[in-house]
């Protein structure tokens, strides 16, 4: 190869043809400050900061200066010296100082390099307009601010790792890094390898540290890490800045591996074994009834399944949503998971309370993973697509059959909707679809919660959420072809899609099914249209402030009736086995009290959370508790009213420590006002003396507000 | 139990029973030649009809034990108690030609002048008291809830003058200022939320411990200073001239504490006016029933 000569500050020096100017100063020990330019890149020559003289018009930067023969560089010339303090003063006028990596690290290189110029503050005026953060990554912060638009993030992406999904917006004052067409880089392609963060020079990327907590188990190093096929594509830099967040665990055959309702942070991924997944609260609900000595006994609650004792509308599932790849059978709740299979996605990315106890069937090898690291797997092409593979091949025909509506189609064509469905995936408070859009596929939830809401004067009104076995989308394709609600993601949300094409098939394969669909669309349309009808026609804002529009039934007390005697509150722990679903407490209206007992409201915010799926509304869209709530409490939570109870039972399991015997252990369940339905009135207002208490709709309580004559003729 | 217009069947229908008995009670007592009897036919069926009224009226206790049985409303009961109640009287007093000789009798009638008297007072404390605990308590709460909710505002204060003065633990102020240290400005476990002077810190302190305190800790003493809202106003006024203005927002807090304690002992107050005539009404009335009961037996028998 063909040499050529020059000379760096005085020093003669010899190097390759094609060799840069950069290359040339640093293979002979002489030092060039740079941000833009890293060995592993190409160069792009967009930051200036290594301009040296090469004795032309202009400063060359040496970083894409290709060396010529005979060539006279200056690299610490007063000239080159001014230009380079004016290129890091400009550049530091818009950093934030101390950006993040120099507040974690102590390591940003324009900070460092500001420092070494001796330059503590800049000439230049700051930036007025906000360039603004990006958090929507669950791993990696992206803070605008800071970024020098050096380009290194670009070709760590592009050149290094060929994901190609980060790039450049807009042009000059406006320009910066986007993530594919400009998203939000936690919805983007990105795969999460870390490249660019572990590429960036400032504080623009950084890693999201969420380890706070050591998890038990035997630490994983980088290399064993990345040996895994799913981490082999990950910066080994990343890799190591989240090693803490996973760890391997080994079970021993019959340990638990997680209860159901226990609150978690992680995700397991089964390595080697099996592992039994199962409900160990009963399968049934709160029923009241008489007790075993007859008339003259106080009511007891029991646990009945709806073999025993079914309720009007109660759902006829035969599976059970729970958070993993499978559903468990109504009739016996229990199924296995094995190698490749991830579990604990909900708790790990939303922190719901595990949905089912996990118990290892043979020993077994897992990876315990918090949700940075399950971020980053989910983002694996390779992994994503051997779950969806796996979920494709085993749970779609389940998750299908779940619904009721789809128990008639056939194996045939389930297997030819297998090679068609798309798995989706959204981050929390994207817009799956808006209303007006084109329809143009139908949804079934696989997991998280769904918002359904149409745009209202006043705001938003929510129409439904949907929780896994959830569907939407019929409406518009059955229809005119337009969505008529918008639907967003609540939290971390799968969705499986059948395209258009696929559900016209689908719907002229099956006559039933499009039947049925037809006559949900219609239930569903007139439900909107009657809620939106109530919403507008109420006009007074703290009435719509305090939520009392949202309910269909609400308990009053009048007052100025009220004695405070309390005989509503014991009637109905009477009636419930002294589990009381009402308290005397709540917020006023003239001389009305609102007390705390379930309100039935239209915008449920009970059931958003719900792990297993077990609490949804009747038809009458009074709220019901499916038999397999498995008590975590989560609705209770929820509740924005405090309206939902725990009712403790003691019900017999086997002993962990010695599984021959059987102990006493509480299971609850969660209840709310079921208004009493087997009876013509609420137990609290019909043992309400004084004809204080009332169970009213929402209309017509308004009105008693505004006309105390109405409140006599209810009397 | 609010008395308005839709007891309007039940009055007319009592009035009604009421007439027709005294008319009967007229003719009847007109014709007898020694007079009104109680062992009489006529007197008797008062006696039967009068008691089995005052037993319906009892029976709205053992009802309400039960609630969850479907028997008909309770309000429905208490509209028979209030009024069947109250005519049972006239006829018993029919049954008894309006004079009761023998000592079981007459300690009887006096038991059941004050059972009425005692029943028509509580009808009107329940027909106006609830408006007035509803206007006068905003703050109301849950009675049993009261003690619990007192030492969450005994609690509340003193996180609020912790802020200003540091911890409370000595009892004077010169072990105060040993807790807090003179030169430190604060304990270390303790953020100041308030700057202001050691000397001011110590005088709030002072006046918190002897003044606001006491009352928070026990705010049904008798004679206490701020138990009277017109007194806690004046001493509230009184302290924010004497005091620091950097402490006027802490002292604010304190009134509010303050006038909810008011609030709470006034509830107290009315929620004894609401119930406390049940004190005297229902153990008399279960005594007239037994001793009626023992009076229809004796009197039938022998």
């Amino acid at each position: 190869m063909a040499e050529v000569h020059l000379t760096i500050d005085g020093m003669p020096v010899t190097v390759p043809e094609g060799t840069t100017v950069f290359d040339a100063a640093r293979m002979n020990g002489i030092p060039i400050p740079t941000l833009c330019h890293q060995q592993n890149e190409t160069p792009a020559g967009v930051c200036r900061v290594c301009v040296v003289d090469v004795g032309g018009r202009v400063l060359a930067a040496s970083c894409v200066r290709p060396a010529e023969n005979n060539m006279k560089v200056s690299t610490n010339s007063d000239k080159v010296i001014g230009a380079r303090r004016t290129l890091v003063e400009m550049l530091m006028a818009d950093h934030p100082v101390p950006c993040a990596r120099q507040k974690h690290s102590g390591d940003c290189e324009l900070e460092t390099l500001a420092r070494v110029e001796g330059i503590t503050q800049s000439r230049f005026p700051r930036r007025l307009s906000p360039r603004g953060q990006d958090n929507s990554s669950l791993v990696i912060a992206v803070d605008h601010e800071a970024c020098i638009l050096c380009d290194r993030c670009i070709r760590g992406c592009d050149e290094i790792r060929h994901n190609d999904v980060l790039g450049r917006r807009g042009k000059g004052f406006m320009a910066g890094i986007a993530f594919d067409h400009n998203q939000p880089m936690g919805n983007s392609n990105c795969v999460s390898c870390g490249e660019c963060m572990v590429s960036c020079p400032t504080g623009a990327l950084t890693n999201k540290s969420v380890v706070k907590t050591v998890l038990p188990g035997e630490p994983v190093d980088v290399e064993d890490l990345l040996q895994l096929t799913y981490f082999q594509k990950v910066s080994g830099t990343f890799l190591e800045l989240n090693k803490n967040a996973i760890v391997r665990r080994h079970f021993k055959k019959g340990e638990i591996v997680c209860r159901e309702g226990e609150y978690g942070s992680t995700a397991f991924y089964i390595v080697e074994g099996q592992a039994q997944v199962y409900l160990a609260t009963p399968m049934a609900h709160v029923k009241t009834q008489g007790g075993a000595s007859g008339f003259l006994s106080n009511l007891t609650s029991r646990l009945v399944g709806r073999q025993q004792a079914r309720r009007e509308e109660e759902g006829d599932r035969r599976s059970i949503p729970i958070d993993a790849p499978v559903d468990l059978p109504y009739d016996n709740p229990v199924a296995t998971l094995g190698p490749g299979d991830l579990f604990g996605e909900m708790t790990c990315m939303s922190l719901y309370p595990r949905s089912a106890t996990v118990r290892a069937a043979t020993d077994c090898v897992m990876l315990e993973m918090l949700r940075n690291v399950l971020d980053i797997i989910q983002r694996n092409k390779t992994l994503k697509a051997q779950l969806d593979a796996n979920y494709k091949k085993r749970a779609l025909d389940d998750h299908l059959r779940s619904v009721p509506m789809f128990s008639t189609l056939s194996p045939e064509f389930i297997d030819v909707l297998r090679h068609k469905v798309e798995l989706v995936r959204y981050g929390k408070g994207d817009v799956i679809c808006r209303q007006g859009d084109i329809a143009d596929s139908f949804y079934l939830v696989r997991m998280g919660f769904v918002k359904v809401s149409e745009p209202h004067p006043g705001g938003e009104l929510v129409l439904a959420y949907l929780g896994r076995g959830g569907y939407f989308g019929e409406i518009g394709l059955l229809g005119e072809g337009r969505r008529t609600a918008t639907c967003t993601a609540l939290d971390h949300v799968e969705l499986v899609r059948i395209h258009a094409e696929e559900f016209q098939q689908m719907v002229e394969q099956f006559p039933e099914v499009r039947r049925n669909l037809e006559h949900l669309a219609y239930e569903r349309t007139e439900q909107n249209r009657q809620r939106l009808a109530t919403a507008t026609s109420i006009p007074l804002d703290s009435f719509l402030a305090q939520g009392l529009m949202e309910a269909q039934s609400l308990l009053v007390m009048d007052l100025e009736r009220c004695t405070r005697c309390d005989q509503c509150v014991r009637a109905c722990a009477d009636a419930h086995d002294g589990v009381t679903r009402l308290v005397r407490e709540g917020q006023r209206f003239d001389k009305f009290l609102v007390a705390t007992s379930c309100r039935h409201c239209r915008d449920p915010l009970c059931m958003v959370g719900c792990p297993v799926g077990s609490i949804r509304r009747r038809n009458s869209l009074e709220v019901i508790i499916e038999d397999w709530c498995i008590g975590c409490g989560m609705c209770a939570r929820n509740c924005p009213y405090g309206n939902i109870n725990m009712h403790p039972f003691e019900v017999m399991e086997q002993d962990p420590a010695a599984p021959a015997r059987q102990i006493a252990v509480t299971k609850h369940k969660a209840t709310s006002c079921d208004l009493c339905t087997e009876h013509a009135e609420p137990t609290c207002v019909y043992a309400c003396p004084h004809d204080a208490a009332h169970r009213v709709e929402p209309n017509e309580f308004f009105r008693w507000l505004k006309e105390p004559s109405q409140t006599e003729a209810r009397h | 139990m609010r008395i308005d217009k839709t007891h309007k069947p039940w009055l007319v229908i009592s009035v009604a029973l009421l007439v027709l008995g005294l008319i009967l009670y007229i003719v009847y007592a007109v014709g007898a030649p020694g007079g009104p009897r109680g062992g009489s036919a006529l007197g008797l069926t008062f006696g039967i009809i009068g008691y089995a009224m005052m037993l319906y009226a009892g029976a709205l206790g053992a009802r309400k034990k039960v609630p969850t049985w479907r028997l008909g409303k309770t309000k429905t009961w208490m509209r028979g108690h209030l009024w069947l109640g109250l005519i049972s009287l006239p006829i018993i007093l029919f049954h008894a030609g309006f004079s009761w000789r023998g000592p079981l009798t007459a300690i009887m009638m006096w038991l059941f002048f004050i059972v009425i008297i005692s029943g028509v007072l509580g009808a009107a404390i329940q027909h106006f008291v609830p408006s007035m605990m509803t206007t006068r308590v905003p703050m109301e709460t849950i009675y049993e809830e009261i003690p619990h909710v007192r030492k969450q505002l005994c609690d509340e204060a003193d996180q609020l003058v912790v802020a200003v003065c540091g911890p409370l633990k000595g009892e004077t102020p010169a072990e105060a200022e040993e807790v807090t240290g003179s030169d430190q400005p604060v304990a270390a476990a303790t953020a100041l939320l308030v700057d202001i002077e050691q000397e001011d810190r110590m005088r709030f302190r002072e006046i918190y411990l002897t003044k606001v305190r006491p009352y928070l800790e026990d705010p049904e003493k008798p004679n206490a200073e701020l138990a009277s809202p017109r007194r806690s106003a004046e001493v509230f006024d009184s302290l924010r001239r004497l005091l620091v203005p950097q402490v006027r927002g802490v002292l604010d807090d304190l009134e509010n504490i303050c006038e909810e304690e008011h609030q709470l002992s006034r509830q107290i107050r009315i929620y004894r006016w609401l119930h406390g005539w049940l004190l005297v009404h229902v153990p008399l009335s279960i005594a007239l029933l037994v001793l009626g009961g023992v009076h229809a037996v004796i009197a039938l028998r022998y």
